[in-house]
């Protein structure tokens, strides 16, 4: 595994095996299927305060037949598309597949994953899943129509005819495929190829983060594959699996979709989650200067979400029918969900107690993350409630929830992501001052919109309308629409900041020191460009990853590499 | 490129520490190829409980006899493949011969699986036609594409033994091959059981 490349071209700049590499291949290819991603949230938004308006600029290319304008059909599949893409598509590979890569081997001082090839068949086959999922939108009657979810019987080919629906079910399959290798390859190499000294407990609370988001993946993400899987026979091959008696001649059940997609949904609220959660509890305790308040209790909490996220997905399901003594089970572990919850938030906010923080662009998304995440948790009671969501589900109440929680929250952990590690990725630091200015040109828009859609939800605006001036209740409530169509594009229009900052950075940015924030983790360690294999000589960790501001430290030096023993303090006091 | 001439060499490259590592991998794959198992069969009980007689009166079962044959067959295959391992570990021979003769009996099973379905196509029985159909194909093609999976890495890894790839320490991808098709066995089984005997 060490040893400098040998190889040609392909080898070398596509299908490299380097863990390093695959981490950047992951990063770009997230990145600009969130742009994309981002450019049909903005056509939603546009269609949602400008009904039957021509989408300015770009409107004439994509709705060419219309003149611009998007119809009901094209809002069907901007609405189900943006939500598959920026979950499968965009936030998958740039949170999960570009920090787990990135990280893994480099903090516990492994060479690289223990299975290169499998590392990389894992980035080419998202590829190819994602070119699946691009070509389903350029084929007759269009993609997707039946919402991210997929539910039949508007999936079934009753419900959408064209071939669209049934090459997202294809992609979904073949990109969950991917998330299957990772997480194998995640999962084995933390168990395995851990330096010596690195036990358990002076683990990165980012490897924890993503070694319970790899766990759920092996679990879950099969899960969905056989849900698609059934899907597709319904759909090529003409089997009943979820296509209701009352349809055709069939005995299938559509609710039998629900369960299967939401036993793979709600874990995989948390696969993207955590670690959003590992990085910013790391992330705080780096830039507050202080040791990561109750590791254990951290590293407990992550894992009883974990467990717990694989018993609570019938709270997606309250409204289907469900046997009222399963609905309150589930209401009541949905409930017990938020003690560890809790807890992560008691431990982050201890952990920055009193701190020394250095409020740069990376620690400014960690503390968004708390923040947006609290909103989203705080509204996700009402969800949880089985008397209350019955009234607000499938109303935008649900949108601005789920945004908060598992879209905003991963997507701000990915930028926190990006501002600390893209020092030693590209060995250039991201400029700072255009970082902050995103941040702030991203979190109060994002709020404004979410929170925005909490009123419009609440006051009853139902989802996936394509006209919401078409009823007059909701008409009322248009300026709603409009104020969160205003947040939208700033927020739209600030990832350009970003974009800017990010290609101007990795490129042309100032030179970063080896270790520019002064943290005592192994990835830290080796100097840019980080070699193939990693470390010179095996690390030996003698020191947990978060020993800030250590009185035996001196008044010089605040923070000591996990490979030095802390010096013995004068006089030991406990 | 050595040139000795034992009948299997070794690669230097495998050592005890990655031998462990690669079964570790292999069991959480099995694990993970579990799951979607498990929801297959989660999906047959929900819609089999739905229905009010099983199996439903105009139904043509597929051929017991058949079953029973391919069953036999499968589980003959998996123990021939277990004994090749343990003899290319031991360094004795007979290692190829064996590996060939699973090889060939999964071939057979295979065969007998498509005479099950040849013969509900036969008796005008197609997946869109009710919902025994729909549960029976639906599961048994999942399975047969993992049947072919395995018969293909099977035949991989016997052409790796005619060329000499393998030695008795290592023999990871061997190892590996055999636990799927174990796997793609135990699912069968409980196939088995699911449709013929309950």
């Amino acid at each position: 595994m060490s040893g400098e490349h040998k190889g040609g071209f392909l080898s070398t700049y596509v299908f490299s095996k380097d863990h390093k590499y695959i981490a950047k291949q992951f990063l770009w290819f997230g990145l600009i299927w969130l742009l994309i991603g981002g450019v049909m949230a903005m056509m939603i938004r546009w269609q949602l305060a400008n009904p039957g308006e021509a989408f300015p600029l770009l409107g004439k290319l994509f709705f060419p037949r219309t003149g611009g304008v998007i119809d009901p059909d094209a809002y069907n599949m901007l609405f189900s598309m943006h939500g598959t893409i920026m979950i499968f598509l965009g936030l998958t590979p740039a949170l999960i597949g570009a920090w787990g890569n990135w990280c893994i081997p480099l903090m516990i001082g492994a060479p690289d994953m223990i299975f290169p090839l499998l590392n990389t068949l894992s980035f080419w086959t998202v590829v190819i899943g994602g070119a699946v999922g691009a070509y389903s939108l350029f084929v007759p009657l269009g993609a997707l129509e039946a919402g991210w979810t997929g539910y039949p019987t508007l999936s079934t080919t009753v419900g959408t005819p064209g071939s669209g629906e049934t090459l997202w079910a294809i992609a979904v399959f073949i990109i969950g495929a991917s998330s299957i290798m990772g997480g194998i390859n995640y999962i084995t190499t933390v168990v395995r190829l851990r330096a010596p000294g690195m036990t358990w407990g002076k683990l990165p609370l980012t490897i924890w983060g993503l070694f319970f988001t790899a766990v759920l993946n092996v679990l879950f993400l099969p899960v969905i594959g056989s849900a698609m899987l059934l899907l597709i026979f319904d759909r090529v091959y003409g089997t009943q699996f979820y296509v209701p008696a009352t349809l055709t001649s069939g005995g299938g059940d559509p609710i039998l979709y629900q369960h299967l997609f939401w036993i793979f949904g709600h874990p995989e609220v948390y696969i993207l989650i955590l670690p959003a959660w590992g990085i910013v509890s790391d992330l705080l305790s780096f830039f507050a200067r202080k040791p990561a308040f109750g590791y254990r209790a951290t590293v407990g909490a992550m894992l009883a979400v974990t467990v717990l996220s694989a018993v609570v997905y019938g709270h997606h399901m309250f409204t289907t029918g469900l046997s009222p003594m399963l609905g309150e089970s589930f209401m009541l572990l949905t409930m017990i969900i938020s003690v560890p919850g809790e807890i992560l938030f008691f431990n982050w906010l201890h952990t920055i107690w009193k701190g020394s923080l250095r409020l740069n662009s990376a620690m400014l998304f960690s503390l968004g993350v708390i923040f947006v995440f609290g909103l989203g948790g705080l509204t996700g009671l009402f969800l949880a409630t089985i008397a209350t969501d019955i009234f607000l589900h499938d109303t935008y109440f649900v949108v601005g929830h789920f945004h908060l929680t598992m879209a905003a929250s991963a997507l701000f952990g990915a930028f926190a992501g990006i501002y600390f590690w893209v020092p030693k990725m590209y060995g250039r630091l991201m400029d700072e001052r255009l970082g902050k200015l995103h941040f702030w040109c991203t979190i109060i828009p994002l709020t404004t919109v979410f929170c925005t859609m909490f009123v419009s939800g609440w006051s009853g605006m139902p989802r996936r309308y394509a006209d919401p001036t078409s009823s007059p209740y909701v008409a009322e409530l248009q300026y709603l629409n409009e104020i969160t169509t205003i947040a939208a594009f700033i927020l739209g229009a600030a990832q350009l900041i970003f974009a800017f900052n990010f290609i101007k950075s990795c490129f042309w940015g100032k030179k970063a020191p080896d270790n520019p924030w002064e943290v005592g983790t192994l990835d830290w360690i080796p100097a840019y460009p980080v070699p193939h294999g990693n470390f010179a000589t095996t690390p030996t960790v003698v020191t947990g990853p978060h020993e800030f501001s250590h009185p035996a430290l001196g008044p010089d030096r605040d923070w000591i590499s996990q490979t030095e023993a802390l010096p013995e303090t004068e006089g030991k006091t406990a | 490129m050595t040139t000795t001439t034992l009948p299997l060499q070794d690669r230097p490259t495998e050592t005890a520490r990655s031998r462990v590592d690669s079964a570790f991998g292999m069991a959480i794959f099995i694990g993970a190829w579990s799951m979607a198992f498990a929801t297959m069969f989660l999906a047959y009980m929900i819609l089999r409980q739905r229905q009010p007689i099983w199996p439903p009166d105009d139904v043509v079962l597929p051929s017991l006899a058949v079953a029973i044959g391919g069953t036999l067959v499968l589980l003959a295959s998996s123990f021939v493949v277990h004994r090749a391992v343990g003899l290319a570990r031991a360094g004795r021979a007979g290692f190829a011969r064996h590996w060939n003769v699973a090889l060939a009996l999964g071939l057979i099973f295979a065969a007998l699986q498509t005479w099950l379905w040849a013969d509900l196509w036969s008796a005008g029985r197609f997946a869109h036609t009710g919902m025994y159909e729909t549960l029976f194909y639906g599961l048994t093609w999942f399975h047969a594409a993992h049947v072919a999976c395995g018969l293909i890495a099977l035949g991989w890894v016997s052409v790796g033994i005619a060329r000499k790839r393998y030695g008795h320490s290592s023999l990871s991808v061997p190892v590996n091959v055999a636990v799927f098709w174990h796997f793609v066995d135990v699912v069968w089984v409980v196939l088995f059981v699911t449709f013929f005997l309950t």
